[in-house]
């Protein structure tokens, strides 16, 4: 009995300590608990993109004829087609996949390699799906929000999904034949994706004043549409007159609620997150209180 | 005298006129609304170049003001915080918040290239609110979804939120201005919507 009530009182106090911890935590942590990390990594690739990336995908736009960069674009777009196609399966998506089947099939043959896209004047559209999705469709939550160097934003569920997206996409077997094909393919990639990001970066630049909430809010809301197949949210609990911040921070309990689960999915991936965080967190307080000892 | 008669009749018969043209204004439906918002945007769009950017203000101007709900979209972004707000302060946002949302249009919106709003369809919410669902077709270009979330207000309708391609335009600013309130204050909110604006007029 004694054992019993002792046991009692450890799992009292720990729902205890969970609860203040949480409590505690600041109250920007539900929305975007790695925050801070985020926007370090949200700076330094900022820095990169201004130092190496624009740079050069300026230059690819001003070397590279327009007809030249529409046809690269197409090619690396219809080798997406193969993730496109396994994930409307994975979806349940059939008559979609037949679709974009018949989209990659004849973009590849007709379209020269898929430089040409044919299947769009035959009114077959490019979709757009992948392993985040499909996570969405099987009811893995779209847990926090992250932004990882180079790689730029994402969520504690697309990081593992764009493992296997890059694992369907033929160009990532590029170095299979000969690894000196493999560098320049990849780089062309690279480049393609930045040259075509041009437009939403400019406007990113003219429209935010925190760019990095900008981007957070924007990317989110982008794959939440996606993920809904461009259904609208009729949700106007945030039009209301007597408007509040709980309205408005629905979708972020709703992303705080997923996290707990999607921690519990990847907990390993979250913990080692955690634990960064928390180092970094610490190391920050060290050199503070260095620089706190330097300036007695 | 018969002059007179004649001015007094012209005068009633104009501001007939001008009533019964409020009135048409001020009950028409959410459909209508966006409708003679996207007419004028196209509008000032083929002219664009020839008006430059004060002269796409000037004409926008009206047309935004009339057709959106600015000073409860203004209240909407800053959420809770606008409660720590003074009356003046409320104004001012009110005010540089009107400024920016015709500024913004005046600056994105500024050539035709042949592009066209097509109106799909409406839809009730379940607080009372229209969602006029609608999509911008751009040639050679894939078209870009519009849905307008309104409110009545009086008798007629008023834009609240403006979603495109799924992004709210609501939420973000609302994220974005209050994430600035909180952090750096009042005064550095309209600053940095001030340098957007004139951002704007240089571009």
């Amino acid at each position: 009995m004694k054992k019993h009530s002792n046991m009692k009182l450890i799992v009292l106090a720990c729902g205890v300590i969970a609860s203040t911890s949480l409590m505690a935590k600041d109250k920007y942590t539900v929305a975007d608990p790695y925050e801070s990390f985020n926007r370090k990594m949200y700076d330094f690739n900022e820095s990169v993109d201004h130092y190496v990336a624009s740079p050069i995908a300026n230059g690819y736009k001003v070397v590279t004829p327009d007809f030249l960069q529409t046809g690269v674009f197409n090619f690396f777009n219809n080798l997406k087609n193969f993730n496109v196609v396994i994930n409307d399966v994975l979806q349940a998506k059939f008559s979609q996949s037949a679709s974009d089947m018949g989209r990659l099939t004849m973009n590849t043959t007709a379209g020269l390699g898929g430089f040409f896209d044919v299947a769009k004047h035959v009114g077959l559209e490019q979709n757009d799906e992948d392993f985040d999705q499909t996570f969405a469709v099987w009811g893995i939550p779209k847990g926090s929000y992250l932004v990882l160097p180079l790689l730029g934003p994402m969520t504690t569920r697309s990081a593992p999904a764009s493992a296997f997206d890059a694992a369907t996409n033929p160009a990532s077997y590029a170095s299979i034949p000969a690894n000196y094909i493999s560098a320049p393919v990849q780089f062309m990639s690279a480049l393609n994706a930045r040259a075509n990001a041009e437009g939403a970066l400019k406007f990113i630049n003219e429209a935010a004043m925190d760019k990095y909430v900008f981007t957070r809010e924007s990317f989110l809301q982008w794959r939440k549409n996606l993920e809904s197949d461009g259904k609208v949210n009729m949700d106007d609990d945030l039009m209301a007159d007597n408007v509040d911040d709980t309205s408005l921070t629905q979708n972020w309990r709703d992303y705080g609620k997923q996290f707990e689960s999607t921690a519990q999915s990847f907990s390993g991936v979250a913990r080692q997150f955690d634990q960064t965080v928390l180092t970094y967190e610490q190391a920050n307080h060290k050199i503070a209180q260095v620089h706190q000892l330097r300036t007695k | 005298m018969r002059l007179k008669r004649l001015a007094i009749l012209t005068l009633s018969l104009s501001s007939l006129y001008a009533t019964s043209a409020f009135s048409q204004e001020e009950s028409a439906t959410a459909r209508q609304i966006i409708d003679k918002f996207q007419t004028e945007l196209i509008h000032v769009m083929k002219d664009g170049k020839k008006l430059g950017y004060a002269g796409r203000y000037e004409k926008l101007e009206p047309a935004v003001v009339n057709s959106h709900d600015l000073p409860k979209i203004a209240r909407i972004v800053v959420g809770k915080e606008g409660e720590k707000l003074t009356e003046e302060q409320q104004k001012k946002l009110a005010d540089v918040f009107t400024r920016i949302s015709v500024a913004s249009y005046a600056h994105n919106f500024k050539d035709f290239s042949g592009e066209e709003f097509i109106i799909d369809s409406e839809e009730e919410t379940k607080n009372g609110g229209v969602v006029i669902h609608s999509h911008l077709t751009i040639p050679d270009d894939k078209p870009v979804k519009f849905d307008y979330m309104l409110k009545e207000k009086g008798a007629s309708w008023r834009i609240i939120n403006i979603i495109a391609n799924g992004v709210s335009d609501l939420a973000l600013k609302r994220s974005e201005y209050t994430a600035i309130l909180q952090r750096d204050g009042f005064d550095a909110l309209i600053s940095q919507i001030n340098e957007k604006i004139d951002n704007y007029a240089k571009q």
